[in-house]
């Protein structure tokens, strides 16, 4: 499926369960989108780790719902409890199956957004190993003059603005030494169609989730 | 085909009082390979930059142009075609995550047909010998592949003038002949130019076609062949010692211990399974050629960098001690100089050091006649930015030397610093330890004014590290 496409819907979903407050529409959607990962070919391990990492928050906000909520505590409680696993499986179903790599070409191909941004916001996330270990010297190069810089200290902040302006000009100069021209035509080796059946998915998903929400509601 | 013709040109950062380049007038003929030399600093890479474009060139400071034509006027989008840099920092030079990415992110951009793009990178690989690397991340690749990486982007680009802006820095040897070798080859089989910026002379000699120097007074000029000899020669000398060290002996006391300690860079080793002592007191060197490992070392010593095995620290695991202790015991000195500054004017850091000193050898009478012997006096409210990179260096060791910590890593002091600074540091630094007791760890391509500070010689090459009486 077209990537942006996938995200809009991603969108429209995440937003719609958390103003409703039922509890078939959720695990529905937990069960489809564990389906899709499976077609996917995600490793049933990935999917356990899924299920686990959450199981801690959502227990937590099930038994603070439980305990001290109002109104239908029960109800809520579960409501709570299935929503968390609906937010990180339907995330997952972009994060595992597409990469950044792809979403940047639809952005640049279907939605014409400048390629300067697309290919610009694909540098810096190239970048993020090489800012943390940056993070990890700048501290070190204070310890070493006595100084802790806390996560909250503006030298911290000074210093690491300092070198991602000096990495950003750097960057920029790389992509202009390898052919790149703001705004010029490019030619593109990977293809990212975005074709009716894209559309069509698309809305019979938004009008499934509205029968889920609306007609068959189970609470 | 392009003779490039440098007319009248004059380049001054908007932040500086003086011109980095001062009507600077030369013509670099086409097919040929020309060696740009000059102490660091001194306008090497703004140069590489201007003839890029990626600096531009203010209309009346002069011209640069290819075949007559001036580059202001060639179409943005033809440049890549006409001219390309490589940079001296293999990790900023690659904006996708893996080599196959940025290859087809480049030829998208010089606007290659799709069903071409494919069969282009396999012939770049391959003439650069790197088909193996063609799906791997960028990030896991030492810095010889990927400077190799950087130079398949440019014949895929097949750009006709290559320049390269001090390539080899942390390339190792094997690397480096081997990226010569293709340098070569594109000149006399391809018909590129190359312009190669270096200050590391060793292997040019029967290599280049041209080499041109940046003067004191900022300008170029071509050495004669007749001088290249003394100029190669006098190089050679910088990075030779005659002197023998003695290999220590068992019952001193060990400092660091490496218990069966391994270094890896991605997927590449650096140093293989070793036990080795360092020792307190005492000063030693390490020396080895480019890529080799040194500054993992270091970084591994400083708990920067994963390792396997164990590194003790006066007998306890390093991993062990609190971060913040360790720190005060064992500082290192970054290569770059600017890593270690943390406040804007050098006043403020000068006082920083002082405050959270570990002894107090450094009295502000101390501290200022350092300033005086190091030529830094008079700069104190200048913001640490804007000094030249040889007064970034005198200031970041002084810094450094006032902390006292009992152990000082030093990566690459006297890099970019002419001679004068060279033997103000070493008598500074000589002085200080016979009062404070540090024990100075140093890596130094470097040798001229520095050996006497010296008592052991440890050698990193080939995966391997160990004590040596004598350089190479």
């Amino acid at each position: 499926m077209n990537p942006s496409i996938k995200l809009l819907l991603l969108f429209i979903i995440a937003l719609e369960i958390s103003f409703t407050t039922i509890i078939s529409l959720n695990v529905a959607l937990i069960v489809l989108a564990i389906a899709y990962l499976l077609i996917h070919h995600t490793k049933l391990r990935t999917i356990g780790w899924l299920l686990i990492v959450p199981l801690l928050p959502a227990i937590g906000l099930w038994s603070t719902q439980y305990i001290n909520g109002s109104g239908n505590k029960t109800l809520m409680a579960w409501v709570l409890f299935s929503r968390i696993y609906t937010f990180v499986f339907t995330g997952a179903t972009f994060t595992l199956t597409t990469n950044i790599l792809q979403l940047a070409d639809s952005l640049e191909q279907n939605w014409h957004l400048p390629a300067k941004f697309a290919y610009g916001v694909l540098a810096a996330y190239n970048l993020v190993p090489k800012i943390q270990h940056e993070v990890k010297i700048i501290r070190a190069a204070g310890l070493m003059r006595g100084q802790q810089l806390s996560f909250w200290s503006p030298k911290l902040y000074f210093k690491a603005v300092l070198v991602s302006i000096n990495w950003s000009q750097n960057l920029a100069q790389a992509m202009v030494s390898h052919g790149f021209v703001e705004d010029a035509p490019r030619t593109h080796f990977r293809h990212c169609p975005l074709v009716w059946q894209d559309w069509a998915i698309f809305t019979v998903s938004i009008i499934l989730m509205q029968v889920g929400a609306f007609l068959l509601p189970w609470h | 085909m392009a003779n490039i013709a440098l007319k009248n040109l004059t380049y001054t950062y908007p932040e500086a009082q003086a011109p980095t380049l001062n009507h600077v007038q030369l013509t670099f003929k086409a097919h040929q390979f020309t060696l740009l030399t000059g102490p660091s600093g001194t306008g090497k890479s703004t140069l590489l930059k201007l003839m890029t474009g990626l600096l531009n060139l203010p209309s009346d400071q002069g011209t640069i142009s290819y075949d007559g034509q001036p580059l202001s006027q060639i179409d943005p989008t033809m440049r890549a075609g006409q001219v390309a840099l490589m940079f001296q920092n293999p990790n900023q030079q690659f904006a996708m995550d893996t080599v196959e990415n940025e290859l087809i992110f480049a030829l998208e951009n010089r606007r290659v047909q799709p069903d071409k793009i494919a069969e282009k990178i396999t012939t770049a690989l391959a003439f650069v010998e790197i088909s193996n690397l063609r799906s791997r991340e960028l990030n896991q690749l030492s810095g010889g592949e990927k400077q190799k990486v950087a130079l398949a982007v440019i014949v895929a680009m097949d750009s006709d003038v290559i320049l390269l802006d001090e390539p080899f820095a942390s390339v190792d040897p094997a690397a480096r002949t081997s990226l010569l070798k293709r340098l070569v080859q594109l000149r006399d089989d391809a018909g590129k130019t190359i312009i190669l910026a270096d200050h590391d002379l060793t292997d040019y000699a029967t290599i280049v076609d041209q080499v041109v120097r940046i003067t004191a007074d900022r300008q170029l000029t071509t050495m004669p062949t007749a001088d290249w000899p003394n100029l190669f020669a006098a190089f050679a000398k910088t990075n030779h010692s005659d002197q023998l060290w003695p290999l220590p002996t068992e019952p001193q006391t060990p400092l660091f211990r490496f218990n069966q300690l391994g270094l890896k860079q991605g997927q590449h080793e650096l140093l293989r399974t070793t036990d080795l002592m360092l020792l307190q007191h005492h000063n030693t060197l390490i020396t080895g050629p480019n890529g080799s490992g040194k500054s993992t070392l270091f970084e591994s010593l400083v708990r920067l960098t994963t390792y396997d095995g164990q590194i003790t620290y006066l007998n306890n695991d390093i991993k062990t001690l609190r971060r913040k202790r360790y720190a005060r015991q064992v500082a290192l000195l970054f290569q770059d100089a600017e890593t270690q500054f943390l406040n804007i004017t050098v006043a403020e850091e000068l006082a920083q050091s002082k405050k959270y000193a570990y002894g107090n050898y450094f009295t502000s009478t101390r501290i200022a006649l350092a300033m005086t012997q190091l030529n830094l006096t008079g700069h104190e409210d200048q913001v640490i930015y804007t000094l030249s990179e040889g007064q970034k260096k005198k200031l970041q060791i002084l810094l450094m030397l006032i902390m006292q910590s009992p152990v000082l890593l030093m990566d690459e002091p006297l890099k970019g610093l002419d001679l004068k600074s060279v033997r103000a540091l070493v008598s500074l630094l000589k002085s200080t330890i016979a009062v404070t007791k540090q024990t100075l760890i140093i890596i130094s391509h470097q040798l001229t004014g520095l050996t006497p500070l010296i008592d052991y010689h440890l050698r990193f090459d080939h995966q391997q590290l160990t004590y040596r009486e004598a350089i190479e």
